[in-house]
């Protein structure tokens, strides 16, 4: 390849190249961050320049695997966003939203907690931000019904909506990322997040037990407007409903089986897409699909060409080859300091750049630890197994430490202030710094005692 | 005719960090013989100029949750007797900035009627902000007034065919 300036080699050179690069990331993260230009803006800018200026040329840009867009994640992504763009209409979340009140019988707890619940098992599938914009609407109806401050069961709602996007391949963006580089199935998601995530999720409800628990209370009158709903009246299209739920079920089974049927799944996302497509009596596509959130589709394919550039001109192996001074080869040791940095830094920057940055500085990482190995051999080698996994557990569970650690919880907050009950940066905080430790916690255990005792 | 001859004259004009429940009794103790009429009330800065109008929509907005048009379906199948009054009853706290309708269009004094029906029609609104010479805001022409004006002229018309 004649790509290669230098990461491959060991070499780093410090050339022109490597300091445009550098300074182009570090601009375009800095610039973020501050959010005083639209990320999506930044990223577009930043890949166009860094094509532009010739450090990838377009060709790496948009067609290698190592160093340009990851076509995987963009079309996992908009077919996830075309799939449920269709079901939304049909009122099923709202259903299942007033359903789960009436189940809990208006009893403010339970509400909490079966809400929570029915969060986390929708984020495992959806987009988080997606099924809290669909939950929320319900709670803040049903609380105002109750006559209940709406803060506690937003922030809740939030937070178990990052928890449960962590279980899944497909459930959190860092999860599609980390699932595409490493050429890992939906199924190993399963069998090694989804575990962990259950135990941080009886964790969770048992400590929103003693935070909001003993505060909530109901007249009994209240109840009455709860169960006077009649969750029937919110669906609307029972015939589209009836095929995108058969629709979903084939895409779940598609992404369950992925591995054996030796399909991507991209390929499986965009198979259910156009099922649904084809199946719903669309006439004219255009709405749905301009409704897929195209400015997080360009942030992901701008971020995916300003990476690469860094890559190629070997900073992020020189990168990789601190974190491995730092660690000196000990693995459990970097398994524990990446998750614990990732879950703190994604606390406070967006998670997206963050892994989208450490996947290839892992992936170096481990040619530099088993040169002799390529391909799968080498991503999945067993000592790297738990790394891939402390990043997807800290990336995606550190969201829950501020308010702007997720985009859920920056949504939110926003609907908290329109209500009239603003939530401060400290105050989210203060719920979801120790519910975010306590859930590290929870895994710092689950990885040791899984990867590095019980070797399972 | 002219705008200024159809116009509501203004008496009172509304700051944005005015509460809900002052604008309304603006509008319940200034509108005198027109109450009927006098129906929505100008916004403006501190230099007099105006920048939006609060109407009855903008009042039912403030009462309205916003996440009931956020939602797919329709929630309003899940509300309930007394919803309504008892949102009311906090909606009178809020400040009329985040309520009222910007961005409107105005007239002047002098232009003509056929001039206040356009904008209506292609603004798809029921009233508008007319302004003297000065820029500043003088009154408000309601469609209602125009729809007088003009269906009287209809059936004087038809009067004198038939006659």
């Amino acid at each position: 390849m004649t790509s290669d300036i230098a990461h491959t080699s060991g070499q780093i050179v410090m050339g022109w190249q490597f300091w445009t690069a550098t300074i182009l990331f570090l601009g375009a993260y800095a610039l973020i961050v501050s959010e005083k230009i639209h990320k999506t803006i930044v990223a577009i800018c930043g890949a166009a320049v860094m094509i532009a200026v010739g450090i990838l040329a377009q060709e790496e840009a948009f067609h290698s695997l190592e160093l340009g867009v990851d076509w995987n994640v963009v079309f996992l992504l908009i077919s996830m966003m075309v799939i449920i763009n269709i079901m939304k209409p049909t009122g099923v979340f709202e259903y299942i939203a007033i359903k789960s009140a009436k189940v809990a019988k208006g009893e403010p707890f339970k509400i909490m907690v079966i809400f929570s619940l029915v969060t986390a098992l929708l984020s495992a599938f959806l987009d988080n931000v997606t099924t809290v914009l669909l939950i929320a609407p319900v709670t803040l109806l049903i609380c105002q019904a109750l006559e209940l401050d709406v803060v506690p069961y937003l922030i809740t709602e939030a937070l178990a909506s990052n928890i449960g996007g962590t279980a899944t391949l497909i459930g959190d963006p860092p999860n599609i990322m980390i699932a595409s580089k490493a050429h890992l199935d939906f199924m190993a998601f399963i069998y090694n997040l989804t575990p962990v995530v259950i135990l941080v999720l009886i964790a969770y409800i048992i400590s929103i037990k003693f935070i909001f628990g003993r505060h909530l209370t109901v007249r009994e009158e209240l109840k009455e407007r709860v169960m006077a709903m009649n969750e029937r009246d919110a669906l609307k299209d029972p015939a589209l409903l009836k095929k995108s739920l058969i629709v979903l079920v084939i895409t779940i089974t598609g992404f369950v089986l992925h591995g054996m049927l030796h399909l991507h799944p991209a390929t499986i996302a965009l198979f259910g897409a156009g099922l649904l497509l084809l199946v719903s009596g669309i006439k004219d596509p255009h709405h749905v699909l301009a409704e897929a959130e195209w400015a997080t589709i360009f942030f992901f394919i701008g971020l995916f060409i300003i990476i690469g550039g860094v890559v190629k001109v070997g900073l992020i192996s020189w990168m990789s080859q601190g974190v491995l001074n730092i660690t000196q080869g000990n693995l459990f040791g970097t398994s524990m300091v990446v998750m614990w940095f990732s879950a703190f830094a994604s606390a406070f920057i967006d998670n997206i750049p963050y892994v989208a940055t450490m996947n290839p500085l892992i992936i170096d990482m481990a040619k530099q630890l088993w040169p002799g190995l390529t391909g799968t051999q080498l991503l999945h080698h067993p000592d790297l197994m738990p790394i891939w996994w402390s990043l997807a557990l800290g990336a995606c569970l550190g969201g829950n430490g501020t308010a702007i650690g997720a985009s859920a919880n920056v949504i939110v907050v926003g609907m908290s202030e329109k209500m009239g009950s603003p939530i401060s940066f400290k105050k989210f905080m203060l719920y979801g710094m120790p519910l975010m430790i306590e859930s590290v916690l929870i895994c710092t255990v689950y990885v040791w005692v899984r990867y590095y005792i019980l070797h399972i | 005719m002219k705008t200024k001859d159809l116009m509501v004259a203004v008496k009172t004009c509304l700051k944005t960090d005015n509460t809900i429940r002052e604008a309304v009794n603006f509008l319940k103790t200034n509108g005198g013989e027109r109450i009927e009429r006098s129906d929505v009330l100008p916004v403006v800065d501190q230099q007099g100029a105006i920048i939006g109008i609060l109407s009855a929509h903008d009042i039912l907005r403030a009462v309205h949750p916003f996440y009931l048009s956020m939602a797919e379906t329709n929630l309003g199948n899940f509300t309930w007797d007394g919803m309504a009054e008892s949102l009311a009853r906090q909606a009178g706290h809020k400040t009329i900035g985040a309520f009222m309708t910007k961005d409107v269009a105005t007239v002047r004094e002098n232009d003509s009627l056929m001039e206040c029906v356009n904008l209506m029609i292609k603004r798809n609104v029921h009233q508008l902000p007319v302004l003297d010479d000065h820029g500043k805001i003088s009154g408000i022409i309601y469609e209602k007034d125009i729809f007088h004006v003009i269906t009287e002229v209809m059936l004087d018309k038809e009067k004198g065919a038939q006659a």
